[in-house]
């Protein structure tokens, strides 16, 4: 496992932790005997601790008949009964002790977390252990789930963009495993029965395939301690992670279009991007930084500068284990939509042709007068590095994502690497990512008169 | 992308003395004072009043200039007003600013809420000398031409627009109209169609040299630098701003309508079912019971609410919010449900409602609630934005920007007797507005 070798400095300098002046020993790396990767951070400023376990599984490792089966699990296994305790109990006791608890599921991993008062801490490991290790389903439970899960397909349907984020990635991944729908099949939800769903839970939920950052108020050699004795008797079961191909660009380019009783219009535009461990990856994130993030980005300060229309612009990339997006997502004056689609589209395309930096500039007057918005990004980066210390929580997920989907033994510090990025580089991934591929659409327009 | 199971919390509080903080989360701990490590309050040279809270988490500053007044300074027919001119008072005039700002990943928003607007700079600490001189520039010499204005009513209708998507919005907004009859508290934040074409380059600078003066607005201020630089920095780079006078706008408080059932149709596959109640003014008791009710009815697994999900799968989203004003707090309870068991839900929501007034909660629950209650609290003050955010709110309140460490005492202090005699009272169904967000076929009991 080449996780197992890294030392702690590199995942802490590649993550971009504080490593305050006078901090010591600020992270522990350690893999107990049955597989589980863990990652101890003191954080102190707060007396909060914070819990995120991560499981290498996710919508990629689902097929025609378990589809969904992932999200549903995550449901069952923070809402229902373990071995030792009924879903109210569980319920219970996580108030009892102030905890807030969630999960999500996505394409690559499903990750828990639990935030509570850190004099707690014996309680959320122990919580953890029990939800994720020990579900014990009944029929009825499993019943009752499925109607909660059938619930939020409505509720996901009738929110434009959240319905739109996770169409147009099915289609950008269409015949590859992430083009799975992450929340599946209706019907693959309402016939699935406890056997079924406790044995792919069997053989996924297992310590070797998961990652846990310990994030909060604690002192690492007594949370070291304590996390070994609460998850050192799970077994190993030997669990090998099935190959996931890595995803082709899309050959043909389509944009669909839905109506529903919205007032706005709405418009994703996703394009392939580098994957999690791509040498693209530092280019792409400052590229889509510079053109859809941050403070007046480029593709904004087109589009709303030359339309009124438009309300919202954004761009994400999202980088996967074998595969990436970078996702536009824009809210407009639904009768201007297609023009503003293609303003949008026809800026992406000549992105390779921008000139980011000052650099580029020839003329010293030029240069003087040029925007410099390759190093605007980067400090947009920095400054969104500096405000995720804040959070316990997200720090604690970016330790688990990283320690899941990282296979490179030496990844280099994630701010170093983005300072390295020059304008050159960005024109290349403009020009392999944005502007020599097809892309993927779909838009939410409001209903007809007549349909409503 | 991902799917999430929650909807479990949302983060919603204040700060003072972390240490004391801790204390205060423990069964017996001291009762909190304001201590060397909380926020403490000074006034700069300039006059103006501001806040520090000094937080070495992350190498971020975040300033929040605080403009009392909100949407219950709007005069009548003006909805609006107090939005737009807060946007308008960040309208950069120039592009060398605009670059400025984007160079350093300075980040300048607002929100217009009930009893005042926020302006925030967020920055960078290295960069927060030239955030302040750009921001300072920008605020306090805005331009505000016919044409932006005109460009500023556009922005308004189309954040209106944006917020009639969102059924949970949409009907926060309906409950606030009905409960103030569709003045100050209850007139539409981004403004009608009426109201912004009654709406002038004059109204706006009208509004604008009344409530951006010295005398009116504060600052807010977490950061890991030095309390005194800073203060150097805002008093030399805010030092522009009129003296004017200290404005007070009415304590309104709620009245019950008459007609308090409110339907919109929408043409959704959910329907949003929900009841909403106006709670005391904010006294820092009353204040204590309000969050109190929220965390117990609707906050996360275990809530009053959650029943009708776990259970009666009668929902995928079940909650409460609450929300402030200087006059009452508005408690709003809801789930949303699939039409076809819209009436169903709609009898199940009351039946909860009716149990928790007429039966009360136990000593355990009562004490698990404060628990969730002051978890959440702490929770809600990792972040430095929302930090300022709230800080903000409980000065604005009255409540004192120091007011954290009192209400972790006052939520241990709400006795068992208290909180169900609170509920009895402020659940009464006759002062429910009962609010239904989805299509026509749907029904309420």
């Amino acid at each position: 496992m080449v996780l197992k070798r890294l030392p702690v400095a590199a995942l802490l300098v590649f993550l971009a932790l504080p490593l305050r002046p006078g901090a010591s020993d600020p992270g522990r790396y350690f893999v107990l005997d049955n597989g589980l990767r863990v990652f101890l951070y003191e954080k102190r400023d707060l007396p909060l601790l914070h819990v995120v376990t991560g499981f290498g599984l996710g919508s990629k490792n689902e097929t025609d008949d378990t589809s969904g089966f992932v999200h549903l699990l995550e449901h069952c296994i923070l809402f229902r009964s373990t071995a030792e305790r009924s879903g109210a109990r569980v319920g219970a006791d996580i108030r009892r002790h102030g905890a807030y608890f969630n999960a999500s599921t996505g394409q690559d991993l499903s990750v828990f977390e639990i935030s509570l008062p850190s004099e707690h801490a014996a309680f959320a490991l122990r919580n953890q252990k029990d939800i994720l290790f020990g579900l014990d389903l009944s029929p009825a439970e499993l019943e009752a789930e499925k109607e909660v899960i059938l619930e939020e397909f409505n509720q996901m349907e009738d929110d434009p963009d959240r319905s739109a984020a996770g169409q147009v990635l099915q289609e950008l991944f269409a015949g590859h495993p992430y083009g799975r729908s992450i929340y599946g099949r209706r019907e693959v939800i309402a016939a699935a029965t406890v056997d079924g769903l406790l044995g792919f839970y069997g053989k996924f939920f297992a310590a070797d395939n998961a990652a846990m950052a310990v994030v909060g108020d604690f002192v690492t050699a007594d949370m070291e301690k304590l996390v070994r004795e609460v998850f050192g008797s799970l077994p190993r079961t030997g669990f090998a992670a099935e190959p996931i191909p890595m995803a082709a660009p899309l050959k043909k380019g389509s944009v669909l279009r839905f109506e529903r009783d919205v007032r706005d219009g709405y418009l994703y535009l996703a394009f392939s991007a580098p994957d999690y461990n791509h040498a693209d990856r530092y280019a792409m994130s400052v590229l889509v930084e510079a053109l859809g993030r941050g403070v007046n980005p480029l593709l904004s300060a087109r589009l709303q500068g030359s339309r009124d229309t438009v309300q919202r612009v954004s761009m994400a990339y999202l980088a996967f284990k074998s595969g990436g997006a970078a996702v536009v997502s824009i809210k407009a004056d639904p009768s201007d939509l297609p023009a503003v689609e293609r303003a949008a589209v026809a800026f992406l395309k000549r992105a390779h042709d921008e000139s980011y930096s000052k650099k580029d500039f020839i003329s010293p007057e030029a240069e003087m007068a040029a925007f410099d918005f390759l190093e605007s990004a980067k400090n947009q980066i920095r400054f969104a590095s500096g405000q995720a210390e804040e959070s316990g929580l997200q720090l604690a997920g970016s330790i688990v994502r990283h320690m899941l989907l990282n296979t490179r033994e030496k990844p280099g510090r994630y701010l170093d690497e983005i300072g390295r990025v020059d304008s050159g580089d960005l024109r290349r991934a403009a020009s392999k990512y944005l502007s020599r591929t097809e892309f993927a659409g779909v838009s939410v327009v409001p209903l007809k008169e007549g349909k409503k | 992308m991902s799917g999430r199971s929650g909807g479990v919390a949302r983060r919603s509080a204040l700060v003072l003395s972390l240490l004391l903080l801790a204390a205060a989360m423990r069964p017996g701990g001291a009762a909190p004072l304001a201590g060397a490590d909380g926020p403490e309050k000074t006034v700069l040279k300039s006059g103006i009043p501001c806040i520090y809270h000094k937080d070495g988490s992350s190498p971020v500053t975040v300033v929040g200039l605080v403009v009392p007044g909100g949407k219950s300074a709007v005069p009548l027919g003006l909805d609006g007003l107090a939005a737009m001119t807060t946007r308008l008072a960040l309208e950069i005039p120039d592009e060398g600013k605009v670059r400025d700002l984007m160079a350093q990943a300075t980040r300048m928003s607002f929100v217009c809420l009930e009893d005042h607007s926020v302006i925030l700079i967020e920055c960078l600490s290295e960069n927060l000398e030239e955030a302040l001189r750009v921001a300072g520039k920008i605020i306090q010499d805005p331009l505000i031409s016919g044409l932006r204005v005109g460009r500023a009513k556009e922005l308004m209708r189309l954040y209106g627009r944006a917020e009639e998507d969102d059924a949970g919005t949409v009907a926060h907004n309906a409950v606030l109209s009905r409960y103030f009859s569709g003045d100050g508290y209850g007139s539409a934040l981004y403004g009608t169609e009426e109201s912004l074409k009654a709406i002038g380059r004059k109204e706006v600078l009208e509004f604008f040299k009344s409530r951006f003066t010295a005398a009116s607005v504060f600052f807010t201020v977490v950061s890991d630098l030095e309390p005194a630089p800073v203060r150097g920095l805002l008093e030399k780079y805010f030092s522009a701003l009129p003296k004017g006078d200290a404005l007070s706008s009415p304590i309104v408080s709620p009245a019950i309508p008459a007609e308090n059932v409110i339907r919109l149709p929408r043409d959704t596959k959910q329907t949003f079912v929900g009841r909403a109640y106006a709670l005391p003014a904010p006294e820092p008791g009353e204040y204590a019971k309000g969050v109190l009710a929220e965390v117990l009815i609707g906050r996360g697994p275990g809530s009053r609410l959650w029943g009708l999900r776990a259970d009666e799968r009668l929902a995928y989203n079940v909650g409460a919010n609450l929300t402030w004003t200087k006059g009452a707090g508005i408690l709003g309870v809801f789930l949303e449900t699939e039409n076809a068991k819209s009436i169903r839900a709609s009898e199940a929501l009351d039946r909860e409602l009716d149990e928790l007034r007429a039966g009360g909660i136990a000593a355990g629950e009562l004490e698990a609630t404060k628990v969730m209650a002051k978890a959440g609290l702490l929770r809600s003050i990792e972040l430095k934005s929302g930090r300022a955010r709230l800080l903000s709110g409980f000065e604005i309140l009255g409540l004192g920007f120091d007011h954290l460490p009192r209400l972790f005492a006052a939520i241990d202090a709400v006795g068992l007797d208290d909180l169900n005699a609170y509920l009895r009272t402020v659940l009464a169904p006759e002062r429910a507005v009962v609010i239904t967000v989805g299509p026509e076929g749907a029904a309420v009991r």
